[in-house]
This record gives C-alpha cells, structure tokens and sequence, in this order.
C-alpha cells in the first residue's frame, strides 16, 4: 500500500517535470513575480518578511488551485484513468500521492519565492519558525485545494482553465498575497476580510512573526474546508453513475 | 472457483436497458469469445466484470471475489484504451508502473521482446504509432502474469504480424491453463481462437457453446451453384444472389438439392458446406435459426 503510494508518486512527478506547460507557470512564476514586482520595493526586514511568506502561500495556491482545478478537470476525460481502476489498485493511493506530489511541488515553488528573497531583500526567517510557517502554508492549501477539487467535478475541462484564472487572480489580489491589504484600494480592503486567501495569509504572517494564530482564520478555514469538500462530494457524485 | 462469472447480470443506464439478466462463466484453461452486434451490451458486461460498473441486479464474481475490491483484481489483466496513456513517461516506465501492481509480475525486459517493442523501450508514449500504441495496449493485458486476460476488441489496429503475435500469446496463455475473455467484430477471430464463443444480442446472451455446437444449433446448410434463374423453392429459407451465383440457406440440404433437380434447375458447380460461424452469428442476430 505505502510502496504503490511512492511508485505513484514517482511517476506522476516524472510526468509533470517533464510538461513544460505545468512546470513554468506553477513553479516559476511565483518567483519570478515576486523578483519583478515586490523585490525592489521591500527595504525593511518586516516588510520583506511579511510580503516574502505571502507570496510562499501564493505559490502554494497557484500549485495546489492549478493542480487540482484543471489537472484533475482534464484527467477526468482521460481513458487511463478507468484503466488504473482494473488494476488491483487501493482507492486510496492514487489521491494520496496526487496530493503529495501536488505538495512537493508546492513546497518547491515556495522555496524559490524565499531563495530569491533571501538573495534580493532583507528577508530572514528564524529557523525556528520555519516548520510553523510550512505548517501555516500546508493547513491553508487543504480549503483551496480542495476548491480546486470542487471547480474540476463542476466544469468542463475547456472551462476549467479559463475559470479558474478568473478565480485565481482576483482571490490572490484581494487576499493581500501580492501586497499587504493596508495598500489595498478601499472596495478591495472590504472584501478581503471574507476570502479565504486572506484567512491563509492572516495564519502564515502570525506563523512567521512567531505568534498565535488567529482563531477566526482557523475558523474560517475550517468553514471553508468543509464547505468545499461538500461541494467536490456533490459534483463528484453527480459526475459518476 | 471460475475465474470470471456473471449471475443475472442487470444494467440500465438511463432508459436503456443495456444487460437483461446475463449469466455466463469463464473457465480456466479456455478462450471465450463474446460476440455481438454494436450495442448488444458486451462493453456493458465486460466493463461490470472487471470492476468498473456495478450492475443494477446480480452479481459478479473475479476468482470468487468482488471485482470492485482491489483484491480480486491482482491475477486479472485487462488492454487500456490506447488513446490515454501519460503522454510524458516512456514505454518502459509504463510497463513498469503497471506491473508494480501485481504480485508476481512478468519479467519487462520479456514483454518488450515478446510484443515487439523492445527497441521502443526507451520512447515516450506519446511518440508512439497506431500500431505501437496497441501493441502497447496490449502487452499491459500480460504485464501482471494475470490467470485470466479480458481482451476489447484486441486486434482492431494491429497488422498482420501484430495479429499474429497476440493470437500466439493467447493460445500459449490458454495452454499453461489460464483463462482469456475477449470481444471482437471479426468472427475469424472468434473461429480460429475461440474454446468457446457467447452471442449476446439486445443485452441478452442469445446462445452459447463451442464454435461447432453454434453452427450445429443453428442447423443451417449452405448451398452455393451458378445457375440462370430460380423457381420458387420451399426448401431455402433464405436466398442471396450475385449475378449468376446463388446461395441459398437450409435447413434440409438434401431435400433441397431433390427440390432443384424436379424443378429442373439447370444448376453448375454445386457446393453443399457447413455455415461459418460468421453466418451462423448472422443468421442468430436476424431470428432465422
């Protein structure tokens, strides 16, 4: 069970390092934003700590909303799929390592986002506060994978990609991943409050200044988890016979 | 214990009633070949035996178990479809990926040679021809040394030489005691490999036996000769003609011959011969047997 878990893991990683299309995007963008766009502004350590660890959890969005939203939306159509469903396969290995490599490769772009930080911005984080920011980062992408999840069993794979930039950008902006939401325009800054994007980067900016969650984030979080997980149960339901 | 078997098998999927209470077993040791016209319902049953569609009444059964619990699946082995695999792995890395499923796997290296794809070994899938992708599809079928194979359609595709490697492959397979269900369209296959041949017809298994006991059952002679004219014969029940050659279907070849002879039918060449079972299948699926 634990040894197909890893040969799944094996190949499905190999499989995305070697698409180009997935590879660029999820896992070089983020960096690539964050040297273009925030890098030259942030002088201060606090302001380089608190936009570096935003864009962290950004990268782990784009990663685990593109992975789940349109990989799984296209998977769906694929003959492959039901042929894995002859093998004596255990129903749960194949979720259990889509969701790991989804967090290799989250962690990874993650990683990058701080290594550029570390090389163009005053950016330092105590060691001692790296596992509670990786654990802030992994307990906010559960809700948004699992929106991912719920956009894929919902749409067709031709819309799933257009819908879900169409949900991505907007919820990165106004959940202050590119900028603190003080630097929002007012409409933004009365909205952010209700997103879950702003409930992850309320926990990963406490993690990283090494205080206590916020417990409405927590809350929230949570609500949002299960609101999603119902929604992908739904629309998975619905999609099988 | 059979390897594969269907109890009263029922399927509706919205208003159509694919499966209508299906029976049938497959042995050990032998090659069953389902046949039927498009939409008789084999995709239906084979897709319920292997696990993916759970019938709406009775039961199916893989080595005595459930085959919707990963358990009785580890001595089957069924073709994918050739369209879907990882366009990114290689041919190696497949075979690999599905043979690490299995207990006791076939040898890879073995695969390759024996399905001819040993110098592709190294090709990614998506680089692949027609051909290839199907021999691919159905090395995969082998790739877990399964006691029973279930083979869709397995040499649409293939040529000749393909054809002729997956029917050895069968027949070996058969002849180490293992089971193989298959469906095709051409009853040459079905003929030339088959222990045992199932039609189904409207969700229904219209007859089952031996190649030789379908023939039989349907009871029909064909009679073929060149002659210029027909009288009305009581003796045919079914007539074809092309140009100058008539073949005609009974159920009584001697007393049709009789019947041509006292009506003076100035008949060359006559041939009197059994049915192939493509005709015997043709003639089952039109309600003339």
């Amino acid at each position: 069970m634990i040894r197909l878990v890893f040969v799944h893991l094996k190949y499905e990683l190999l499989a995305l390092l070697r698409m180009p299309g997935f590879l660029i995007p999820s896992f070089v963008f983020p960096g690539m934003f964050f040297l273009m766009f925030a890098a030259p502004y942030l002088k201060t350590p606090e302001t380089a700590l608190k936009t570096t660890t935003s864009f962290m959890a950004f990268a782990f969005f784009t990663v685990v909303f593109f992975q789940y939203g349109v990989g799984l939306s296209q998977e769906r159509e694929n003959p492959w799929v039901p042929y894995l469903r002859t093998l004596p396969l255990p129903a749960g290995v194949r979720p259990a390592a889509y969701l790991l490599a989804g967090l290799l490769f989250a962690l990874a772009a993650a990683l990058l986002v701080a290594a550029v930080a570390g090389l163009a911005t005053p950016f330092h984080l105590p060691a001692g506060r790296w596992p509670t920011l990786l654990a802030a980062l992994v307990l906010g992408a559960v809700p948004h994978g699992l929106m991912g999840l719920s956009l894929a069993y919902l749409t067709r794979p031709r819309a799933a990609l257009a819908l879900a930039n169409l949900i991505f950008l907007p919820l990165s902006y106004l959940g202050g991943l590119w900028m603190p939401p003080e630097l929002l325009p007012g409409w933004a800054r009365a909205i952010s409050p209700w997103l879950p994007t702003r409930h992850w980067a309320e926990l990963v900016w406490a993690a990283s200044e090494a205080l206590p969650w916020p417990a409405a984030s927590l809350l929230a979080l949570l609500g949002y988890a299960v609101f999603f997980a119902l929604i992908a149960t739904w629309a998975w339901r619905r999609g099988t016979g | 214990m059979f390897p594969a078997e269907a109890k009263e098998i029922w399927k509706t999927y919205g208003k159509i009633q694919a499966l209508k209470g299906v029976s049938l077993r497959v042995s050990s040791g032998e090659v069953l070949a389902l046949l039927g016209p498009n939409g008789a319902g084999k995709t239906t049953l084979v897709r319920v035996l292997v696990g993916l569609l759970s019938p709406d009444r009775g039961e199916a059964r893989l080595f005595g178990g459930d085959p919707r619990c990963w358990r009785s699946r580890r001595f089957l082995g069924v073709t994918p479809q050739e369209t879907g695999f990882p366009p990114t792995l290689r041919v190696r890395e497949v075979v690999d990926l599905v043979r690490a499923h299995y207990p006791k796997p076939a040898a890879r290296d073995h695969l390759l040679e024996q399905f001819g794809l040993a110098a592709k070994a190294g090709r990614m899938t998506s680089a692949l021809s027609g051909g290839e992708r199907r021999r691919l599809s159905v090395l995969l079928a082998f790739a877990g040394n399964p006691n029973l194979v279930v083979l869709d359609e397995p040499t649409t595709g293939l040529d000749v030489e393909g054809r002729h490697t997956l029917w050895q492959a069968i027949r070996t397979f058969r002849d180490e005691g293992k089971a193989v269900l298959l469906t095709t369209h051409y009853l040459e296959e079905a003929e030339a490999l088959a222990d045992r041949v199932a039609i189904l017809h409207q969700g229904r298994l219209l007859i089952e036996g031996t190649p030789e006991a379908i023939k039989a059952r349907v009871g029909l002679k064909q009679v073929s000769f060149f002659a210029p004219g027909l009288p009305e014969l009581s003796h045919a029940v079914r007539i074809e003609r092309v140009g100058d050659r008539f073949v005609l279907y009974t159920s009584d070849a001697d007393r049709l011959v009789v019947e041509l002879m006292e009506k003076r039918v100035a008949f060359r060449e006559l041939e009197v011969r059994p049915l192939r079972l493509e005709e015997a299948f043709l003639a089952l699926t039109r309600g003339e047997a």
